[in-house]
């Protein structure tokens, strides 16, 4: 029931929001919208760490698990759960969630009720997306969101909003249709090899495909995953997306909606078709080292706060598409750890620069200069935000990206070479923004700048409070996701025994001395699995 | 009375138009008659004897046959009918249609189109073609003072006539090879021709027949009609024959087409294939330059014809049932869609051009919320109707390894949504100037609550509906 009652509660908040919002534009309501609003996410939030709280570490099952028959004719079933990997994810979004809310307090005054209830919407969607394990149900979540994502961009956005509005959707369907083929294939496929048509993703796992359905699949899954990642050369969306998007959206769009990319890649197209994921991964990694560089390169000369932010996502999410490409622990935890991190830090980020856009209607950056000396307060969060998406050690960001090089240099050193230029070119880019907004003279136009306020201080101290203990206690973090980690990699790698060399797990912080959960897999020489037998017949 | 049966529901509608009809004679000049309401009750007590028929599989005089497949299409039927009338009974008045002709005119279509439905004839299924286009084509003119609407009445009449005779020149030729008109009849003989190449005359009378439904449901490259119809017809009317003609024109395709004629599949799917493909891209690609929004739907539901002909290419359970969800679906938000347009139209000013749409949401937040969500469900959006419908016709293509043709399908419904968006980017995110729009009566009220509740209900429990539309499809072999 709990995972069920988080996604609905959203609905409901919106529902309320709405309806109690009046009639018309009432301004004299959105107090109480506002209040509905916040109190929604924030007890949505509560569920989630609630749900953090109840749930056991040592599995690497899904856990909560609901299951209702939907469709019964064709196998489609309410199907949810959590394991290790969604977990932190539906805690971030809960966590995002108040934030992106408080953030528009100031910057929203348009049709509060309809923001209110977009945004409470998005929140269920996007949950719904890391709870389903029903393909069908995941595809309905996934495309489903888009909807209030549109909305949120369209009317509450910057000048070019229309514009940007309309590609988002336009470019993020076009992938995700794709997949709807595919998921459809597969369930036809299933059909055929055991008389009935399912979409349980546990059930699609024991799928054997020919090797050309399993590389078309693969690849129309691939194509709806990068687009919302963004991997190169599939990012154009993102600038125009986020530059546009009300802060709010950019929170959320940065924080998690990019991050439903690259889980789709570890929950649905690595394990589904794990033969087609080893022959392709040197690709995806290639696209995602030249993501890195070239995110980081763009972002340096970007004269906008946000662009320069947006490529920034580029870069970052480039990382975690190579850990998840070198699918051994290290990789995979360091990307399942940067996908948490980076929808903080640039969380954080595109709240700072909201911040910055409300007081002074823009976002360029020579606008700015010598803040220091006028919001100190401001500049010394802004400082650790900005040094947490460097990946300063310390921080949240460093862990993902240290974790993430590790494992991707044990698969192909040549390729991690390139992307940890990435971090050196990070440090280059935000660092030089910083120093430009922040030191200098101070121009006239920002002589009046305010420091934070209370409710700005609200956003801002969870948000570095987040980012510390990331960087500090990355355990708790890695903990929980470990086993599923494990296992999603076993169940991949279980066809190659070549690879199996990189999958002895010896992540970096742990000293708890637990059995090691890898005992027992086949070294590297040894004969094919049953599995990969069955897949070459 | 036992042979009488399988034709309850259709003469229920035909009572009720004859009610109308009499009812307009009785007519003092200016006094306001609920006709309506008449149709409402036949409608009501043919959808009421539709579900008590439910499995009874009646049969009238050996060409009307009432089985699931029948009476699936008839619920769909009485629930286009049972919107047009609610959404039509202030219209009317407003745009001073002449009433008796209007809701006699619009049940007897719908009884044709029942009666297309359950005929296993190909003569009574030219019939009840002929029943509901000829009420269709007076329909589309019915504004007898505007000359868009007799030119687009002409048009439609001229081509019309046009694919009947096609059609009925198909029959000829099927009567030739079978020595009957009966559907069993010809389904019987073209399966024992044996399995060497058939003969001319029985490919001539597939083509034949093949060309009259295309018009019918107005597929490429039979499809130029409809974007005038559509735009020059009333917009009531527009709702009413986009979703009531496509759904019977499709039921009778697919009881010619899967039954008797499936023994020359080999011939007429690759045909009816490359239409498929044409209409949807043809549709969508055409609708996107569009700022009419009537000639905008038309479009759409001329991509629309192509989603739905995939699940007869499919020949398939799972196609033939995908086609009736489909329909279903397809009805409530397209109706939904227009019915909205027609309900912010006046005489004066028609307020179906795009830049009409300009601040819809400010001056009328609930109906720009509602024409969202039929959008969203033509476009093909979970949670609503149009999502589980699309899925389900591509379900059908995929299943029969027709992959390139669910890829176009699914391609072209991305382009479709661009289009859809339009009208959203207009009412949302564009300023208008105010314009004087009327305001919703009670009944379009209702209407447009059972639209939206349709849509969310197929999209969000369709299960039900799904068993019953596979369950409609065992007589259908």
């Amino acid at each position: 029931m709990l995972l069920s009652l988080i996604v609905l509660l959203p609905v409901v908040g919106a529902v309320l929001a709405l309806v109690a919002g009046g009639r018309g534009e009432r301004p004299d309501r959105e107090p109480l919208v506002r209040a509905i609003a916040l109190g929604t996410s924030l007890v949505v939030f509560a569920a989630t760490l609630f749900l953090w709280w109840r749930f056991d570490p040592a599995l690497a099952d899904y856990q909560f698990v609901e299951k209702r028959a939907w469709m019964p004719a064709f196998g489609i079933e309410y199907h949810v759960g959590v394991d290790g990997i969604s977990l932190l994810l539906i805690v971030l979004t809960g966590f995002l969630t108040p934030l992106a809310l408080l953030s528009s307090w100031e910057s929203v005054h348009k049709s509060v009720k309809a923001f209110s209830f977009f945004v409470l919407g998005l929140e269920a969607a996007m949950i719904g997306v890391f709870v389903s394990i029903d393909l069908f149900l995941f595809y309905v979540f996934w495309d489903a969101m888009l909807i209030p994502m549109y909305f949120l961009i369209g009317i509450w956005g910057y000048e070019r909003r229309v514009y940007a509005a309309v590609k988002f959707i336009l470019y993020t369907m076009a992938g995700s249709v794709l997949m709807l083929v595919a998921i459809i294939g597969l369930a036809w496929a299933y059909k055929e090899a055991n008389g009935a048509p399912t979409f349980n993703l546990l059930a699609l796992h024991g799928l054997t495909l020919t090797d050309q359905m399993e590389s078309w699949f693969f690849l129309a899954f691939t194509l709806a995953f990068a687009i919302k990642v963004p991997l190169f050369p599939f990012h154009t969306w993102l600038p125009d997306a986020h530059v546009e998007a009300p802060t709010a959206g950019s929170v959320i769009l940065a924080g998690v909606l990019l991050k439903m990319g690259t889980y789709g890649l570890l929950r649905f197209a690595f394990p589904l078709f794990p033969g087609a994921a080893s022959s392709f991964a040197p690709v995806l990694a290639f696209l995602a080292v030249v993501g890195i560089v070239y995110g980081a390169l763009v972002a340096m000369v970007q004269p906008d706060l946000k662009k320069l932010v947006a490529y920034s996502s580029v870069s970052h999410l480039g990382f975690v598409v190579l850990g998840l490409s070198a699918m051994n622990v290290q990789g995979v935890q360091g990307a399942v750890y940067q996908m948490l991190a980076h929808g903080v830090s640039t969380g954080g980020l595109f709240l700072i620069v909201g911040m910055l856009s409300d007081r002074r209607h823009t976002r360029l950056i020579s606008e700015f200069g010598g803040l220091k000396g006028v919001a100190p307060r401001f500049v010394a969060a802004f400082l650790l935000v900005t040094l947490s998406s460097i990946a300063l050690p310390g921080l949240n960001g460093f862990v993902g990206e240290f974790l993430i090089l590790v494992g991707a240099f044990r698969w192909s050193p040549r390729l991690t070479v390139i992307a940890a230029t990435g971090v050196i070119l990070s440090a280059v880019y935000m660092l030089w923004m910083f120093q430009r907004v922040n030191y200098g003279p101070v121009t006239e136009k920002n002589r009046d700048m305010k420091d934070l306020t209370p409710r700005e201080w609200a956003v801002l101290v969870p948000t570095i409070a987040i980012a510390i203990l990331m960087g500090v206690a990355p355990g708790l973090f890695l903990k929980p996701m470990e086993p599923s980690v494990v296992k999603v990699i076993d169940r991949v790698n279980g066809s190659q025994p070549a690879r199996v060399e990189n999958r002895e797990p010896r992540p970096f912080d742990r000293a708890q001395g637990r059995p090691e959960p890898v005992e027992g897999r086949p070294a590297a020489g040894e004969p094919p699995t049953a599995n990969s037998e069955q897949r070459v017949r | 009375m036992t042979p009488y049966i399988a034709i309850i529901p259709i003469v229920a509608v035909m009572l009720s138009a004859c009610a109308s009809m009499i009812a307009e004679a009785l007519r003092h000049p200016g006094e306001r008659m609920p006709m309506a309401f008449f149709g409402l009750i036949g409608l009501v007590g043919a959808a009421v004897a539709s579900v008590l028929m439910w499995d009874a599989d009646a049969q009238s005089f050996g060409v009307v046959r009432s089985d699931n497949f029948a009476l699936f299409i008839n619920i769909v039927l009485c629930v286009v009918g049972v919107l047009t009338m609610l959404f039509s009974d202030e219209i009317v008045e407003r745009e001073n249609l002449p009433s008796g002709e209007y809701y006699a005119l619009t049940l007897f279509a719908i009884s044709g189109m029942m009666l297309m439905a359950a005929a296993t004839d190909l003569l009574v299924i030219f019939l009840a073609l002929e029943i509901l286009s000829l009420s269709v084509y007076v329909l589309t003119g019915i504004r007898r003072a505007s000359a868009a609407g007799a030119e687009a009445a002409f048009k439609y009449f001229l081509l019309g006539a046009f694919s009947s005779a096609f059609f009925l020149y198909g029959v000829a030729f099927a009567f030739a090879i079978s020595g009957s008109t009966r559907l069993d009849e010809i389904g019987k003989a073209l399966s024992s021709a044996g399995t060497g190449a058939p003969e001319t005359m029985a490919l001539l009378a597939v083509g034949l027949l093949a060309v009259g439904f295309a018009f019918k449901v107005s597929a490429v490259p039979f499809h130029m009609w409809t974007p005038d119809a559509y735009e020059g017809a009333p917009t009531i009317v527009t709702a009413f024959m986009s979703t009531g003609v496509k759904a019977a024109a499709f039921a009778a395709f697919v009881r010619v087409f899967l039954a008797p004629l499936e023994p020359l599949k080999d011939q007429w799917i690759p045909v009816l294939t490359v239409i498929a493909a044409a209409t949807m891209i043809l549709g969508t690609v055409v609708g996107v330059v569009q700022t009419n929004i009537k000639r905008m739907l038309a479009y759409s539901s001329i991509a629309h014809a192509g989603y739905l002909l995939l699940g007869i290419v499919a020949t398939t359970d799972t196609g033939k049932a995908a086609v009736l969800f489909y329909l279903l679906a397809y009805a409530v938000s397209n109706l939904g869609a227009l019915g909205i347009v027609a309900l912010l139209g006046t005489s004066q000013h028609p307020h179906d051009e795009l830049r009409d749409f300009a601040g819809l949401w400010r001056s009328r937040p609930g109906l720009a919320g509602l024409m969202t969500v039929f959008l969203l469900s033509l476009g093909g959006f979970p949670p609503l109707a149009g999502f589980i419908g699309k899925w389900y016709i591509f379900s059908a293509a995929v299943e029969r390894g027709h992959y390139w043709l669910a890829i176009i399908g699914v391609l072209t419904s991305v382009v479709s949504v661009f289009f859809y968006l339009r009208i959203v980017v207009m009412m949302y995110m564009t300023e208008g100037t105010e314009i004087a729009r009327p305001r919703v009566p009670l009944a379009a009220a209702a209407a447009l609550a059972l639209a939206t509740a349709g849509v969310f209900y197929l999209g969000i429990l369709p299960a039900r509906i799904i068993d019953l539309a596979r369950a409609s499809i065992a007589t259908i072999l």
